[in-house]
């Protein structure tokens, strides 16, 4: 008995050490956290227009259409690379709603950048404080996420797109 | 160039440190020669970690993690902490401290030579272990493989002078118990009767458990006003995990009080210093890994998580295996009665030990449910906050009336009084949350604070003639730990539970009314200052027309790391903090959020109160 009890905290050890080990060699890519906001609904949030500070747009206006939410910025060399892939998206699916939402920019070096790189966007959105990311868990730039026509969250990429997940995963949501 | 002396002197220092481990059989080292290797050693670490300072004060953006942390528009201060505000700048200051825990013990210790060795052997083993961790995964001496001219800058919120203390504070405190470990594992080791060990490790076990206080403390105070969140303590995984370590020394420090009067629990000191140190390793592991998410966003990297977590597995699966063979069979009968010191102190222990298990449990549950099940669940406030609380009310309660128990007697001298004073603190308690909303936390909290204050002050009075003399302090000195405690527990309960927050949208020239007193919105003022650009909103506030202090709630943009930071804006009175966020701004209309926090500064005294009596405590030998 007394053995067992000095066994213990070996025991112990040994049991949470697999769990971390465990953790660490599973977690598929230490870039892609599961989202909590999978499957939940869109979070509630309102941004203004990056061309027209008095036009708004809010979580509840992207209820009954497909919507692409992508956070992006033009300090952010990894959104540079996926940004031409959102014209092909928008080829591919026409009717998909592209919504762009710059992340701390200044919103003249937002104006610029879409300016060279081309506007794929439906409509861009300003979130200079990270308020609207923080809602959606933003761990990095860029992100996107996907938003069905029931104003729920069914797809989210960490990083920069690329033409394989699009023709894996995206275009299969359609 | 100081990346070639840095990283060469770190590969000296480990060699050193593994020549050391020889056995002596081999080498027939003196003891003398011995210590000087010893010294070398800490002297290498030292001339290593000093030039990565160098490399950041003179900004050689050569060094890669330079260049990656710092930026030449840095001030000063904030280049030389960038040193360790980054993965493998603060791994190499652990390490260090390693070797300087080593070096002072050598010096100080008035040991055996034998164990001495055996202790400075064990302390090297540790150190080669993380030498290996830093020269293998988190080196910070690699060079730059382009050429550049500019750093890219320090994340922006870690640009704070509590903060730039507050790492290497902690690691004092979380190395330290390495330094308790290795006399712990030597002790079983060695298998000697005699209690040397024991008298140093309350000597180191109190250095580190001051250390780590104040480290958690300045954490916590960091947060309070940089975060803007209106709170001091959040839960945080990596919050609980320096909490861990905290109660387990606190439970250390307080059985080697036990020991005067005790023999038997040798064991259970012995595996309360393994314990120490393997949950301050547990705690690197977890916040280096990144296997948890919280606001210390560090770098994280899964090689680096493997290696930590074989350091946590190897280190303390050795010590409890040496705890499992080689532990103490002494058989003394411990003297327990149904109420005096030494059952206090058990029951204490034991209660603190289940916080610790809880609090454990609640931090890495996420971890084992998402292995199970592959969901993410986060534990926060709720959960900490009501099991961990009921686990230590019982123990503050006995805590009060501990330094007056007797060791050998039932008795509590002139028990009479305190019953009194109990019942009077009560019925002052109980008027006042009748006439105040009424919270049975506060309530308790409340009763708890104050009696533990009054029954210490009560035992001062009754028991010690009073002299104005240090002898004076130090007799009573465990009764000035707890009148802290007592003091920081009225202060977390009614910062906490009698917090009330307002939220306003107001534009410049407005008026508030709050707290008995006006606040007026006076006007926003932007300004350049050498690294950031600061913005600023003047709040006036005044009471009865008397003008009372200027609050200055604000921002700053870093535009290298293009970071926004919230400044919190705080009017401090002894009796209230008045704490005002500024949040959007909206055609000149501002959110502002302000909280009133009651007795918050309590908090602080309190912490700084134990601080005291615990260098007193340690310098009391």
């Amino acid at each position: 008995m007394k053995k067992v009890t000095l066994l213990l905290p070996l025991i112990l050890l040994i049991t949470v050490c697999l769990f971390f080990l465990l953790f660490i060699l599973f977690e598929k890519d230490p870039n892609n956290p599961p989202s909590v906001l999978l499957n939940k609904n869109l979070p509630l949030f309102s941004s203004v227009n990056l061309y027209n500070d008095k036009e708004y747009l809010a979580s509840e206006d992207l209820k009954d259409k497909y919507t692409l939410i992508n956070f992006f910025a033009s300090w952010c060399a990894p959104c540079k690379a996926e940004h031409n892939l959102f014209f092909e998206i928008k080829k591919e699916i026409p009717d998909l709603f592209i919504f762009g939402i710059s992340y701390k920019d200044k919103p003249s070096d937002s104006k610029k950048y879409l300016k060279q790189e081309g506007n794929p966007y439906s409509f861009v959105g300003v979130d200079q404080e990270g308020k609207i990311a923080f809602e959606f868990g933003v761990f990095g730039l860029p992100e996107t996420y996907i938003i069905n026509n029931k104003g729920k969250i069914i797809f989210k990429h960490a990083g920069a797109l690329t033409k394989k997940i699009i023709d894996d995963e995206i275009t299969k949501l359609f | 160039m100081s990346s070639l002396i840095g990283f060469s002197s770190l590969c000296f220092s480990s060699i050193i440190s593994i020549i050391i481990l020889i056995p002596n059989s081999i080498t027939n080292i003196k003891i003398k020669s011995f210590l000087f290797l010893f010294r070398c050693s800490t002297l290498f670490v030292c001339i290593s970690f000093l030039s990565l300072v160098f490399a950041y004060v003179s900004s050689d953006f050569s060094n890669f993690n330079v260049f990656q942390n710092s930026h030449s528009d840095k001030p000063l201060i904030y280049k030389i902490t960038g040193a360790w505000g980054n993965h493998e700048g603060s791994i190499l200051l652990w390490l260090s401290m390693i070797s300087i825990y080593g070096f002072f013990y050598s010096l100080i210790s008035k040991s055996l030579n034998d164990f001495k060795i055996l202790v400075l052997k064990i302390q090297s083993s540790l150190f080669v272990i993380f030498a290996m961790f830093v020269i293998f995964t988190s080196n910070p001496f690699l060079v730059n493989s382009i050429l550049v001219k500019e750093g890219l800058g320090l994340n922006p919120i870690l640009q704070d002078p509590a903060l730039a203390i507050h790492p290497p504070m902690l690691y004092l405190g979380y190395v330290g118990f390495s330094l308790v470990f290795s006399l712990a594992i030597a002790s079983l080791l060695r298998n000697n009767n005699d209690q040397d060990w024991i008298i140093e490790t309350r000597r180191w076990s109190m250095i580190s458990w001051v250390f780590l206080t104040a480290g958690i403390a300045l954490g916590s105070y960091w947060a309070y006003y940089e975060l803007g969140w209106g709170g001091w303590w959040f839960w945080d995984p990596v919050e609980n995990i320096s909490l861990m370590p905290w109660i387990t020394g606190l439970a250390l420090v307080h059985s080697l009080i036990m020991i005067k009067g005790e023999q038997a629990i040798e064991k259970w000191v012995v595996f309360l210093a393994i314990l120490c140190f393997s949950l301050s390793i547990l705690g690197t592991f977890l916040v280096r890994s990144g296997i948890l998410t919280s606001v210390h966003s560090f770098a994280s990297d899964a090689s680096r998580g493997l290696f930590i977590l074989l350091i946590f597995f190897l280190t303390t699966g050795f010590g409890f295996l040496v705890f499992l063979i080689k532990s103490p069979t002494k058989k003394n009968k411990l003297h327990l009665l149904f109420i005096n010191k030494t059952s206090a102190l058990i029951i204490n222990n034991i209660l603190m030990i289940i916080a610790v298990l809880t609090i454990l449990l609640g931090t890495i549950y996420p971890i084992i449910i998402e292995v199970l099940t592959n969901t993410r669940v986060s534990i926060g406030g709720p959960y900490f906050n009501s099991t961990v609380l009921p686990i230590l009310l019982p123990g503050f309660l006995l805590m009060s009336v501990a330094p007056v128990l007797s060791w050998q007697t039932n008795k509590l001298q002139k028990f009479r009084i305190y019953v009194i004073f109990f019942i009077i603190l009560s019925a002052i308690v109980s008027i006042q949350s009748y006439f105040t909303n009424f919270n049975t936390w506060g309530f308790i909290g409340l009763i708890i604070g104050s009696w533990i204050i009054t029954a210490s002050i009560i035992s001062i009075f009754l028991r010690f003639k009073f002299s104005l003399s240090l002898h004076y302090v130090k007799i009573i000195n465990s009764f000035i730990a707890h009148i802290g405690v007592g003091i920081m527990i009225i202060g977390i309960t009614c910062s906490s539970i009698y917090q009330t927050e307002y939220n306003f949208n107001i534009s410049v020239g407005d008026e508030i009314n709050i707290d008995n007193g006006v606040l007026k919105f006076e006007s926003i003022d932007i300004t350049e200052e050498k690294n950031y650009q600061s913005l600023r909103a003047y709040f006036l506030l005044e009471k009865e027309g008397k003008l009372i202090s200027y609050i200055k709630p604000g921002r700053n943009y870093y535009p290298v790391s293009k970071m926004i930071t919230t400044e919190a804006g705080i009017y401090h009175d002894w009796s209230k903090d008045i704490y005002i966020t500024l949040g959007n701004n909206n055609n000149n209309i501002w959110f502002v959020k302000i909280y009133i926090n009651p007795l918050i500064s309590f908090i602080w005294i309190g912490v700084f109160i134990m601080i005291f009596s615990s260098i007193i405590a340690i310098i009391k030998k």
